[in-house]
């Protein structure tokens, strides 16, 4: 596994890319622009079906309105969090934080796989239906939980200098210099 | 491994910021893709404006009061941030179009004419606003 990733953050792309000035800023920037749009959209999806917002709304429309934006902001956000990874893979790999967002995403996965063939993708049966709406209410919790964490494991991965980050990068770097 | 609670205040409150305007970008974000027509066509304007309002007010309020306890931490070195600077000034331009300008575009029944425009505006505002603070801690180490 090391070995690939060192391999990977070694491409001049990502060399490039960790050591701009411009660069690596930008690109989190615009992983937290994603993040914005998609963590909006799953939070007034949330709300809504637990009756908190956009109540002019019923919850089959705003779980339908909200898909393709939500889908086109996840991978926006997915996608620039993939480069980042890329450019310190060693180092995101040490990092205790990052490995509960790897978890986190996991659960994510489970959630998915547990309420959207009943409740996301027959949205329009939920209301007057008591026993989905329970459910629903349940994945809604959920959701606004398990994404509440993410966000919070997300920040919390600048705040640990993993150990071993970036050394095998380090040490081919010197040793380039000196020949 | 202890824990050190003061160490935990600066992320919680750079949490609940991040928490906060991503609340508050995302329902502004609802308003501005019906005001270019694409998305939540079923209601006016006027009524995902006020189905919207409370979460987009508190989300900012939230971020905010948060970003005033991150500020107080070193409020010298925020001040002679030139990232900093610029987007507390972008910041107070995003807001201000936000309960002016497309308060009035998102008003009526149907979108006004200029509508497509001023919804562009308000996503390009809100991020520009946040690559304002994602560079500070990056043009001058030591600010996280």
């Amino acid at each position: 596994m090391i070995p690939i990733l060192i391999a990977v953050q070694n491409l001049s792309w990502f060399t490039d890319l960790r050591s701009s000035a411009y660069m690596y800023p930008s690109l989190l920037a615009l992983h937290l622009v994603g993040i914005s749009l998609f963590g909006g959209l799953i939070l007034i999806t949330d709300l809504r079906i637990l009756g908190a917002a956009m109540k002019s709304f019923s919850i089959a429309e705003v779980i339908d309105r909200t898909r393709s934006f939500k889908q086109i902001g996840f991978v926006f956000a997915a996608g620039c969090g993939v480069l980042l990874f890329c450019s310190k893979a060693e180092a995101y790999y040490y990092n205790p934080l990052f490995r509960a967002k790897v978890v986190l995403f996991a659960l994510v996965a489970i959630h998915a796989a547990l309420f959207k063939s009943s409740i996301y993708n027959r949205p329009e049966s939920i209301e007057g239906n008591p026993a989905l709406m329970s459910k629903a209410r349940t994945a809604a919790w959920v959701s606004l939980i398990l994404w509440t964490c993410i966000l919070i494991a997300g920040r919390g991965i600048g705040y640990i200098s993993a150990p071993f980050g970036l050394h095998f990068a380090g040490l081919l770097h010197g040793v380039t210099n000196a020949l | 491994m202890a824990i050190n609670v003061e160490e935990l205040i600066f992320p919680t409150l750079e949490c609940l910021h991040i928490l906060g305007f991503v609340i508050a970008i995302g329902t502004s974000a609802v308003v501005d893709f019906r005001l270019l027509d694409i998305g939540f066509q079923s209601q006016t304007p006027a009524q995902l404006a006020k189905d919207t309002r409370f979460w987009m007010l508190g989300g900012l309020l939230l971020s905010i009061f948060a970003g005033l306890g991150i500020y107080s931490t070193d409020p010298d070195n925020y001040y002679e941030n030139w990232s900093f600077l610029i987007k507390m000034v972008l910041l107070i331009a995003a807001i201000v179009f936000h309960y002016t300008v497309k308060k009035k575009a998102a008003s009526g029944d149907t979108p006004s004419g200029s509508a497509k425009v001023i919804a562009v505006v308000s996503m390009l505002l809100w991020t520009s606003v946040i690559f304002g603070g994602i560079f500070i801690p990056f043009i001058a180490p030591g600010l996280e």
